[in-house]
């Protein structure tokens, strides 16, 4: 199970979106979240964080760093291996997701979702962590 | 000549029913297509436009709202109340039109091969929005209905093979 005191970051080049997830993760009992507009700003949200990050809900397509970018970014610096990281994507084809994996995304999202959706993500996300 | 394939039509009719109901707890129902311009006046005071590319066909999607119609639609989907269509809402339109051209997409590139590329949307804001197509092909409107109103979506393509 996760812990809901966990501190999220939400990013999401929409304002709606990180509404949204914010919203949807409320709903799961969440309650700390920092918010950040693409991963650029997210690289800082994240590296300047205190209490630190331990969660990450990442966009896709966004300017300037796009998810897949912050993922890079993310996983290739060794503080953050292990810091569980979710894709939300609302065009996920095979290549795509597959290109995620391999960066070493832990799980993705599918648009449109809601709250037992992405409960059961995160639940597969900390499990394979759990192992 | 061009031809209309009612396949074509149908995952954006399911993406939009889809989205709504899990995003913003609504149901929605489709109403009658029909070609614009030859059915009822459309009222729009919002709308989030994206471009098909493929290489098959080219055209655009449009998803128009009116005002009282997409407020709703928000507050259903990030629980809160909206009295205004701010700068930052607007992309709510946005995103519903990402979802589901990102539906359409999947499924049409995978039942299809149609090869739909990734595009980004516009928004368009004003009042009595009227959107204009330059193609030389054609433009069907899918309404829905709801219980905060009626919407709708416009697509219109230029193809070899629909």
């Amino acid at each position: 199970m996760f812990d809901p005191s966990t501190r999220i970051l939400v990013v999401d080049d929409m304002m709606t979106m990180r509404k949204l997830v914010s919203k949807v993760c409320k709903e799961l009992g969440f309650t700390d979240f920092t918010e950040a507009a693409d991963g650029v700003k997210a690289w800082e949200a994240l590296t300047n964080a205190n209490p630190p990050i331990g969660l990450i809900i990442s966009d896709w397509n966004m300017p300037n760093c796009t998810g897949l970018d912050f993922l890079k970014r993310v996983r290739g610096d060794g503080r953050y291996k292990g810091l569980p990281f979710l894709m939300v994507t609302a065009e996920a084809e095979g290549h795509q997701v597959a290109e995620a994996v391999k960066s070493g995304v832990d799980n993705y999202v599918i648009k449109p979702f809601d709250k037992d959706t992405l409960k059961s993500k995160l639940e597969a996300v900390y499990a394979k962590l759990a192992k | 000549m061009l031809k209309l394939d009612v396949n074509f039509f149908k995952p954006f009719i399911d993406g939009t029913l889809h989205t709504l109901k899990v995003q913003c707890s609504l149901e929605a129902k489709p109403g009658k297509p029909f070609m614009k311009g030859k059915g009822p006046s459309i009222d729009c005071e919002i709308a989030a436009v994206i471009g098909l590319t493929s290489t098959a066909f080219s055209g655009t999607i449009a998803l128009c709202f009116t005002k009282p119609v997409f407020l709703a639609l928000m507050n259903n989907m990030l629980g809160e109340k909206f009295e205004e269509i701010t700068d930052d809402l607007q992309d709510g339109a946005a995103e519903l039109l990402n979802i589901i051209f990102g539906h359409a997409k999947r499924v049409l590139n995978d039942q299809k091969s149609y090869d739909i590329q990734k595009a980004i949307p516009t928004i368009l804001r004003g009042k009595n929005i009227q959107t204009k197509h330059l193609t030389s092909g054609f433009s069907i409107v899918l309404p829905f209905l709801t219980d905060a109103g009626e919407f709708h979506i416009e697509i219109c393509t230029e193809n070899k093979t629909l």
